[in-house]
């Protein structure tokens, strides 16, 4: 059964952003643990919480990603995906300092 | 250096007041994504991998020590204390908020800068020769035809939604330092044949990317006066007939390809004939006035020799492997040209820290007449240094992790920033230069190899210009996972050539043994340690190179 | 509901386009504009009426093929099919420096505030703005850069040789 979370970026900061569906109140989030995971079957009130938000211009270009669940959370199948969930894969300037996102 | 008149700031301000119309705009929803993507584009703004970039522009490469540090005050205040100098001498922010972006506008024009058409579908930065006004070299200085150019294709109202972004690239030395073969336009200054008088050699539909192609002599002499009318009737042909159906065939290169290069000069010229004597005639007032602002500076009289510099030559290793790399010759007695080396074991190509930039603003005011210039191989110039300075600068640019004695071997790598940063990317490319970095972290084993480029782009776009390379690595995704293309024998200098695939692509694991291989073949098979990687490649073609890679 | 401008100013257009000249028995009367092709073949007959007369050209077409029957049009109608396709710029700037047209030339198509400025130096001058945009609240776009570098319709020298 495939899982898939609702990606974007913020409109105003262009963080990576996922889609968190609290009863039915759609917030964006930066850590991927957090996001709402759906099957097929709820995939399209995903669709629509993320395209509302887009038309609220919250964010923009949502889409929705494949993941795994796994004992340390939710992980992205794709590289691309891991990349944008967790930041770039090498050491930023500043020595070594690897900011931690907040929740958006 | 240019300076900005009364009416150049006034561009700039109410370019950044547009903008800030265009962001409130957005952000209120009365403009959509996709019409306010063209606006953000034009003034050098992406949404990345992780957040916006922005590019701000550094016209032909050259910066005063004031506009350095707005440049380190921008990373401070509204990014994450870093910058990174790009392929086309500008600089990007990978981190900055959309609403701060007017605001960083704004500290720009303070300083001469903006982030003016350095995306989109338009003309971008002028890029030339890091040595300008210094090379012994140089024919005649590009900077001030570059000057009119950046005047001329800013905010042209014809040309800002053309079929595709449009690249110009200008050299005014024999040796080529500003890549003009791989431009959309490419200005090569050079004496007429039959007079003393300078003109330009023009290119025409050179590019890099999915189908690299070197740039076609349209014009063989073009007297300088012309230089203008010329771009526009290039300009013009290329808005009205380059190919809009798919972005992948769009770039001027591909008008010339499909058109023919004897066809594609005579549309050039016969538009040409009808407006070369119009208002962008060039005058030889127009030249003394942008002349006027690039005088050589003030020199000192100076002997080309320092004892205290010879003495520290010969008492020390490490500055005399400095010297040998990092130092050019420059056309003043008693002076010479500095390289900063950004490719160093402990950042990603191309970074420079906000407090680095301080130092470096710093170090341009105490020991070079308060400029720098970037170049397209992601490093930086200090161009008027005394001979007599050297040994102080060196112990400063040491501290700074700016002295790493590798400019133009095999450790000054072109990384694109790849996966890790750009939305484009099939593969990380910063990663595969640490990887190598750390592998030939020996200078002796570095100055043995001599002149040699690795350029890395993290996908088919090229950006890293690894197609220019003399070993070209390339980025793709097969089937999930991350393999690297190998090309030889690219150049991006005046004898410019596309580099040739080698084979099939390898893992991440392995792409650093098949470029130490590569090497190593070199090594073997070189004539003397004079001959040059290149030159031993186009000697020996690729086929003890490919025996050596896969068996 | 008309979302057009004329000479910096919110105007009614008066103006109607009219295609398919060999189907009907009469010509229409007042000003109207016929697709280039049209034009060409039905020149003489165009002519012969009272009412004002233009032509649409596709952005594919090169302005040099009405250029000698500018002096009897009163409009060149170009197309913007999508904002960022810019051919319409060019031929705008032919019609106006080149050929010397002195009627309307008007945007149409994908027409938005923000290409408002470029499109008026090149020498548009009449606008149908894309329905979502609103007409009045435009007409400043028309000022927003006060400084101006290189030649084009409104100007014949660079910044740097007017200043002389």
């Amino acid at each position: 059964m495939a899982l898939q979370v609702y990606t974007a970026s913020l409109l105003k900061e262009g963080l990576v952003a996922y889609l968190a569906l609290d009863n039915g109140r759609p917030s964006w989030t930066t850590d991927i643990h957090q996001a709402t995971v759906s099957n097929d079957d709820a995939l399209e009130t995903l669709k629509s919480a993320a395209e509302q938000s887009e038309q609220d211009n919250i964010v923009v270009a949502p889409y929705a990603i494949d993941v795994f669940q796994t004992e340390n959370g939710i992980v992205a199948t794709t590289k691309r995906e891991q990349i944008r969930a967790a930041g770039p894969t090498i050491a930023l300037p500043q020595g070594n300092i690897r900011e931690s996102r907040e929740a958006a | 250096m240019y300076q900005y008149s009364e009416q150049d700031h006034q561009l700039l301000l109410e370019r950044v007041s547009q903008f800030r119309g265009q962001v409130a705009r957005r952000l209120k929803g009365e403009l959509s994504e996709e019409e306010f993507k063209h606006q953000r584009l034009r003034n050098g703004l992406y949404l990345q991998l992780h957040a916006y970039m922005l590019r701000v522009a550094i016209p032909y490469g050259l910066l005063s020590s004031e506009q350095m540090r707005t440049l380190a005050h921008i990373a401070r205040k509204y990014d994450k204390g870093y910058g990174h100098f790009s392929t086309r001498q500008n600089i990007q922010y990978n981190w900055p908020k959309l609403e701060d972006v007017p605001d960083i506008l704004d500290d720009l024009a303070k300083v001469e800068m903006h982030a003016i058409q350095t995306s989109g579908n338009c003309i971008r930065n002028t890029t030339s020769d890091p040595l300008a006004g210094v090379a012994r070299d140089e024919i005649e200085d590009p900077r001030p035809y570059c000057e009119l150019i950046r005047q001329w294709s800013t905010f042209h109202p014809e040309f800002n939604f053309l079929p595709r972004k449009f690249k110009i690239a200008v050299s005014g030395a024999t040796q080529d330092r500003a890549a003009v073969a791989v431009h959309d336009i490419g200005l090569r200054l050079v004496k007429s044949k039959t007079s003393d008088e300078i003109g330009f050699e023009v290119y025409v539909g050179g590019g890099l990317g999915r189908t690299p192609m070197l740039g076609k002599v349209i014009r063989a002499f073009l007297p300088k006066q012309d230089m203008l009318t010329y771009l526009e009737a290039i300009l013009r042909v290329y808005n009205m007939l380059g190919r809009r159906d798919n972005i992948y065939k769009a770039r001027i290169k591909i008008l010339v390809h499909e058109t023919g290069e004897e066809k594609f000069r005579e549309l050039v010229e016969a538009e040409w004939e009808k407006i070369k004597a119009g208002g962008l005639y060039l005058k030889e007032e127009d030249f003394n006035w942008v002349k006027g602002f690039f005088n050589d500076p003030e020199y000192d009289i100076l002997p080309d020799q320092d004892a205290d510099f010879e003495n520290l030559m010969l008492s020390n290793a490490d500055f005399a492997r400095w010297v040998d790399k990092n130092i050019e010759l420059h056309k003043q007695s008693g002076y010479r040209i500095v390289y900063l080396s950004l490719k160093t074991a402990h950042q990603p190509p191309g970074d420079v820290t906000a407090d680095q930039m301080d130092a470096i603003a710093d170090l341009a005011d105490k020991y070079s007449l308060g400029h720098i210039r970037t170049t397209h191989r992601q490093n930086l110039v200090l161009s008027d240094v005394q001979l007599k300075d050297l040994p102080v600068l060196w112990e400063e640019l040491k501290a700074l992790d700016l002295a790493t004695p590798n400019y133009n071997h095999v450790t000054d790598i072109i990384s694109c920033p790849g996966l890790d940063y750009c939305a484009l990317a099939t593969a990380r490319s910063i990663p595969i230069s640490q990887a190598i970095t750390a592998r030939f972290d020996d200078y002796d084993f570095i100055n043995d190899l001599g002149d040699v480029s690795i350029n890395i782009s993290g996908c088919i776009n090229a950006c890293g210009h690894h197609h220019v390379a003399n070993i070209g690595i390339l980025g793709v995704n097969k089937k999930g996972t991350e393999v690297y293309q190998l090309t030889l024998g690219g150049s991006a200098r005046e004898d410019a050539a596309i580099g040739k695939i080698i084979g099939p692509a390898f893992e991440a694991d392995e792409i650093v043994d098949a470029v130490s291989k590569v090497l190593s073949v070199y090594l073997e098979n070189r004539e003397d340690p004079e001959e040059t990687f290149l030159t031993a490649y186009r000697r020996l073609g690729p086929a003890l190179f490919k025996e050596r890679l896969y068996g | 509901m008309d979302n057009y401008i004329k000479d910096r100013k919110v105007d009614s257009n008066e103006w109607m386009p009219f295609t398919g000249l060999e189907d009907s028995d009469s010509l229409p009367t007042g000003d109207i504009y016929v697709p280039l092709e049209e034009w060409l073949n039905a020149r003489e007959t165009l002519l012969t009426r009272n009412g004002r007369l233009g032509v649409a050209l596709r952005n594919t077409d090169d302005p040099a093929i009405i250029k000698d029957d500018l002096e009897r049009l009163d409009l060149v109608v170009l197309e913007f099919p999508k904002m960022a396709d810019g051919r319409a710029f060019t031929q705008a700037r032919l019609l106006r420096e080149r050929y010397g047209f002195k009627g309307e030339i008007r945007a149409t198509g994908d027409v938005l505030y923000d290409q408002l400025f470029y499109m008026q130096r090149c020498g548009m001058n009449g606008f149908e703005l894309r329905d979502d945009q609103n007409a009045s609240n435009s007409l400043k776009a028309f000022e927003e850069m006060t400084v101006t570098y290189q030649p084009a319709s409104d100007e014949e020298l660079p910044l740097w040789r007017r200043n002389k």
